[in-house]
């Protein structure tokens, strides 16, 4: 089914008159990356280059430019010196945190409810859209799907008071436990609960939303390979197993990767609206920790110090999980 | 030959006669509607029909999880003050009245804020979508030297930012400060939305671009009339998803414009929330009691309402057979 | 799960980021913090300016000011209070709104930028140290010579000791704060009096009296808690707590810190280890031990307290002068037919009819530009006569003579027939704030007791009459301290501040045994809270040795 197209020796879906042939390049080989100069690169690909422009202004202005004040962090700024500081005291700040016990504790506590999250959220919305799928019903499909989502629009505040109010003392569960003669457990004030209730909050909350992006996924699923594996004689699971879940695939480990890149930061607003003292041990992460010591003590610089270790750690996290990604499905980031 | 159906609304394969509505002994109305096709092998089986039990349980019990509270919100913004202070407010209205809703809809500001708020998200998802749909575009395609740079160009920014003072002092430098530029443009890529989009695009048979090089076309027209009209459900995915966080933003507006009736009604709402719960000493009056009770409920159902609006719209892109017949090996 | 459009970390990153672009290194090293004269600087000023001096500038003169939009009087420029200011004084304010929600951010982030107006009010003690360290606002203390009518109330009113809590390692301070003659009490406990009458009790003292009270309470009434609590978000008994360490002599809830100050051994101590703070926790620990004090109420959302004080499920709660009217009262009245309530005077412990505080408020910075302003000198005198001078004061709470009031005197205001200010004149059509913009939160602060009395119902002034009639205890004093000082001790203030906290809460409600207490305080000292007292005191002694 490829191209065998003699005038267009070079492969991949080009203009046929552009650029002379490289030698030693075969009509159906692969990805062929360093073997052209630049000069060809440019010449084959100057549209694509060119679309990519009006992105890369964005970049550079909206995201990096900004970044050079970032420098700040470890630094400590003279006023009136120049913006970039006088004096590298980065690594004094990291020697702190290091021997900050508080810190190891929040730590913990950030990778443990981080990886719950991602343990337990990620693969929910997968098994909604896929039982939404069996749906049939166009008005039935819409409503349960509208309907699921709606959690995703309220805030952070208005969530939290929800979780407080339903495991109150005179809230629904502790009735339900006082009509089995169990007394009331005060779930907020108890560290053992609090990861429970993080987790089950944020699955109430994203859910719904996050089917959107798999059924959208569904619906690019070639809808031939299912007529062929019911043609096998494959009942509805096999299809599922077979067809549904490879399909989705590449959408679900580009997810994966990126929420592990993204699970040190874990739900910073929403730990703040649902943790107390009595819950630090198990709900004090680290962004919550740094904002207790910005408001008490001013003491930013070792906040935006941690700040970006976070960010590091983010950083490699996400490098990491591609590359297992890629050896292992074949699907990568890059 | 490769013939390249363009039209995304390709016809399936036709229905096997066991599968038509018209089969006696089915139920129609919406809980059956328009079934698609089943094998002889899966139709009666008794273990799927089980599962189709099971998965309306739990779609039900779903569906309950998540209105309850809901409901609950939506009743409070029309009950009154007392019966919510004292926690009789359920699923129903207590002591109806509309007056929060009254204060809130009277105020001229309101509706002018509003109106910034459709402007800022019309505006800013079109901008959104086409940088994002353009460079993913680009970055989707494997064999393009430079590659890795560009992508590593946009996921750096996913950890690194230059934080709320070097931004401030950009849009301030930029004169975009009280304009519609600084809401729509220092967070028009969406990183995450880029990779997803990228990953949809690599996904897609490469057969159809190649034919439609063979047929003339340059890079720019592949896109704009091979691999675009293709995309709609990844394409109405983005729209939403750039729409509704646009809609929800508020960030922005407080960080970069001055003037109250530019704000989008978003901020317009946090800041009467914040006013109605504060506990400054000096001045609430009296009649502020009746907003502060319900004022939460109220905000959450002007601001939610439209977009709920949005999505079955959306939803129509959501087509299944985009392939169909578009390759033919 | 899909990503924030503005992931929290950026956010966190950026927040830090803003103060870390605030937070200043050397001590004392820039050359604009010393003293000047003000040559050249004092256009349109007035040369004969001094106590009981109207201000008025020489020519018409326009000062930028940041202005903290309160949504329920939306700022609006052609209230009469700007053009009234302007025809008094030639002076023109001009506001940058910011939103109420998000005021202390954006304050940040424009000072941080350098784009800050001359005038930043709504500033409240602490908050300004950041900025000070960066040097992006003014030492005022080298100022105040400027400002008569400033010094003269500092004088008068017995502040200097409280202004010195303000002062810098550099021996400046950087706010003008709001000055109050006497603390103003005005966060207390609730009652519901009809209760009290129906059990023949009194309204109680002292807390013994309240714990008395609390019994007969549930026995009547045995299944349910007759106090609940609110304001434990985010500082769990923030309020309760706060009253009754006042009362036990140490601190704690809104007012804890990590070092008291010891009047006796005139040195600081740790809060958390103290006696009296240990002797506060028994107490409380009694009360939630014989279920008379709900024990969600550390942790339960306000909204949740309210319910069930408004529903008549608990008898006593915390409360201000404004949520007594507005939160609890109106809604009370419709759950429970025939239900009263009063906010009794503030409880009595072992150190007898006293109250403390800080006689400081929320004030205004001033930024750096306008040291280099011509017309500085001029700026610093309408700071003064308005947030400082009797008239000044005067004006901006109640307005204009005529206008919004009809009379003032003798701690009583008479507003205007069709003017109102919460519930003072009821039904009336307008809103001085609303309508005129006059006692607004950006310009109103301080004041005379007898101003301060102006404001209040006949009910609430009855408290102030009690709370008047206490002694005032000093306020602790000041250590101010050096950068690398301040270093040491952020390391572990937040850790400590976080461990009394969360054993606090256990010991109130006997998940921990009071028993443990020596073992609590050894495992402050392991948090090193002994290396903590012994920073504060050096650098208490530094100061203390400047001041001979």
């Amino acid at each position: 089914m490829t191209s065998t197209d003699a005038a267009d020796p070079i492969p991949g879906p080009r203009p046929p008159d552009e650029g002379p042939p490289s030698a030693g390049e075969a009509a159906t080989a692969p990805v062929v990356r360093s073997k052209r100069t630049w000069s060809q690169s440019l010449r084959r690909d100057w549209r694509l280059y060119t679309l990519a422009v009006a992105p890369l202004v964005f970049f550079a202005i909206f995201k990096y430019e900004p970044m050079i004040g970032n420098v700040i962090a470890f630094r400590q700024y003279e006023p009136g010196g120049s913006i970039f500081g006088d004096q590298w005291v980065g690594l004094m700040y990291v020697k702190m945190m290091f021997q900050d016990p508080s810190f190891w504790t929040v730590f913990t506590n950030t990778a443990i409810i981080g990886a719950l999250t991602l343990v337990v959220c990620f693969p929910l919305p997968i098994v909604l859209a896929l039982l939404l799928n069996e749906l049939r019903g166009r008005f039935v499909k819409r409503f349960v799907q509208s309907v699921s989502y709606l959690p995703h629009f309220l805030s952070m505040v208005i969530v939290a008071g929800i979780v407080m109010e339903f495991l109150s003392a005179g809230g629904p569960v502790n009735s339900a436990l006082k009509a089995v003669g169990h007394s009331p457990i005060l779930f907020m004030q108890q560290p053992g609960w609090f990861r429970q209730i993080y987790v089950s909050s944020e699955v109430w909350q994203t859910v719904g939303w996050g089917t959107i992006i798999y059924l959208a996924a569904l619906t690019s699923i070639d809808q031939d390979l299912y007529e062929a594996a019911r043609i096998d004689g494959a009942g509805r699971w096999r299809q599922t197993w077979h067809v549904t879940l490879p399909g989705l695939r590449p959408t679900m480990m580009t997810l994966l990767v990126l929420n592990i890149g993204t699970f040190m930061s874990v739900g910073f607003e929403k730990i703040l609206l649902l943790y107390n003292p009595l819950t630090y041990p198990t709900a004090d992460v680290i962004s919550t920790y740094l904002y207790r010591m910005g408001v008490n003590s001013g003491n930013f610089s070792y906040s935006a110090a941690i700040g970006l270790f976070e960010s590091i750690i983010g950083l490699v996290l996400v490098v990491t999980a591609n590359r297992i990604s890629r050896r292992l499905v074949g699907t990568s980031l890059w | 030959m490769v013939t390249a159906d363009l039209d995304p609304q390709a016809p399936q394969a036709p229905e096997p006669p066991e599968a038509s509505p018209r089969t006696p002994g089915r139920a129609r109305g919406f809980f059956s509607g328009r079934r698609p096709e089943y094998s002889p092998a899966e139709m009666p089986t008794t273990g799927y029909q089980v599962f189709r039990v099971v998965n309306g349980v739990i779609l039900t019990l779903v569906v309950l999880a998540v209105l309850y509270p809901i409901v609950n919100i939506v009743a409070r913004s029309f009950s009154d003050a007392a019966y919510i202070d004292a926690g009789k407010v359920d699923l129903w209205p207590r002591g109806f009245n509309v007056a929060t809703y009254k204060a809130v809809l009277s105020n001229g500001l309101f509706w002018t804020d509003y109106r910034n708020t459709v402007v800022y998200t019309v505006v800013s998802t079109v901008i959104s979508l086409a940088l994002t749909t353009t460079y993913a575009y680009v970055l989707s395609k494997k064999d393009l030297r430079g590659r890795t740079f560009l992508v590593g160009v946009a996921v750096f920014t996913m950890f690194f930012s230059g934080g709320l003072i070097p931004n401030y002092v950009l849009v301030n430098n930029l004169g975009m400060r009280d304009s519609i530029w600084a809401m729509v443009l220092p967070n028009a890529i969406s990183v995450f939305n880029l990779l997803v989009m990228k990953a949809f695009f690599e996904s897609m048979p490469s057969e159809l671009e190649e034919a439609a090089a063979i047929d003339g076309l340059s890079s720019y027209g592949i896109l704009l009339r091979i691999v675009l009209p293709l995309s709609k459900a990844v394409l109405a995915t983005m729209t939403l998803f750039y729409a509704v966080a646009s809609w929800n933003s508020w960030f922005s507006a407080f960080l970069y414009l001055d003037k109250p009736n530019l704000y989008p009604v978003s901020l317009y709402l946090r800041n009467m929330i914040a006013g109605a719960t504060n506990q400054s000493s000096l001045g609430m009056g009296q009649d502020d009691t009746q907003a502060a009770a319900n004022i939460q409920a109220v905000t959450i159902v002007l601001t939610t309402l439209p977009i709920l609006f949005v999505y079955p719209f959306v939803q129509r892109y959501f087509v299944k057979g985009v392939m169909i017949g578009a390759v033919k090996g | 799960m899909s990503s924030p459009q503005i992931s929290r970390r950026s956010m966190l990153l950026g927040a830090g980021a803003v103060a870390l672009g605030l937070v200043g290194c050397g001590s004392g090293g820039g050359s604009s913090k010393g003293s000047s004269g003000l040559n050249g600087k004092d256009a349109d000023s007035m040369s004969d300016f001094a106590v009981g001096t109207a201000f008025r500038a020489s020519k018409p003169l326009t000062i930028t000011t940041l202005y903290d939009d309160n949504p329920n009087y939306e700022l609006n420029k052609n209230w009469l209070f700007f053009q009234e200011l302007t025809k008094r004084t030639n002076v023109t304010l001009n506001p940058t709104a910011v939103p109420l929600s998000d005021y202390e951010n954006k304050r940040s982030v424009i000072i941080g930028a350098g784009d800050a107006p001359t005038l930043i009010p709504k500033t409240y003690p602490g908050e300004e140290v950041p900025f000070a360290a960066s040097g992006a606002v003014l030492p005022v203390s080298d100022y105040t010579r400027y400002m008569p009518n400033y010094t003269a109330t500092v004088k008068k009113w017995n502040l200097q000791a409280d202004i010195d809590t303000l002062i810098q390692d550099d021996g400046h301070y950087y706010l003008l704060p709001g000055l109050h003659q006497d603390v103003w009490v005005d966060y207390s406990l609730a009652i519901r009096t009809d209760i009290l009458k129906k059990l023949n009790l009194q309204v109680p003292q002292t807390w013994d009296d309240l714990y008395n009270v609390l019994k007969a309470m549930k026995e009547a009434y045995p299944d349910q808690y007759p106090m609940t609590d609110r304001w434990g978000i985010p500082t769990p008994g923030g309020n309760l707590f706060n009253l009754l360490a006042q009362a036990y002599g140490t601190q704690a809830g809104w007012g804890y810190q990590n070092a008291t100050w010891d009047a006796d051994q005139k040195h600081f101590v740790f809060t958390g280890a103290m006696d009296q703070y240990r002797d506060m926790l028994t107490y409380v620990n009694k009360l939630v031990k014989e279920k008379l004090l709900d024990p969600e109420s550390f942790t339960q959302q306000d909204t949740d307290a309210e319910a069930k004080f408004t529903s008549g499920k608990s008898f006593v709660i915390s409360t201000n002068a404004q949520e007594l009217v507005n939160t609890y009262r109106t809604p009370l009245s419709k759950a429970v037919p025939g239900a009263t309530i009063t906010k009794i005077p503030v409880p009595m412990g072992p150190l007898g009819a006293v109250k403390k505080g800080s006689r400081l408020e929320n004030g205004l910075m001033i930024s750096k530009s306008a040291a280099n302003n011509p017309d500085f000198l001029a700026i610093l005198q309408f700071i003064d006569w308005l947030f400082y001078s009797d008239e000044g004061k005067l004006f901006a709470k109640w307005g204009v003579k005529g206008v919004t009031y009809t009379a003032y005197g003798d701690g009583k205001v008479t507003l205007a027939k069709d003017v109102d200010w919460s519930g003072l004149n009821p039904g009336a059509p307008k809103s001085l704030q609303k309508d005129y913009g006059f006692f607004n939160g950006n310009f109103v602060y301080g004041g005379s007791t007898e101003l301060l009395d102006s404001q209040f119902t006949a009910e609430e002034l009855e408290f102030q009459k009690v709370m008047a009639a206490r002694k005032t205890l000093p306020v602790d004093p000041p250590h101010p301290m050096t950068q690398a000082e301040q270093q040491q001790t952020n390391i572990w203030d937040t850790p400590l501040k976080d461990y009394v906290t969360q054993q606090t809460l256990k010991f109130a409600l006997g998940t921990r045994p009071l028993s443990e207490w020596d073992q609590f305080v050894s495992e402050c000292k392991s948090k090193n809270s002994d290396q903590y007292i012994k920073v504060v005191n050096q650098a208490y002694q530094r100061w203390a040795s400047k001041q001979k």
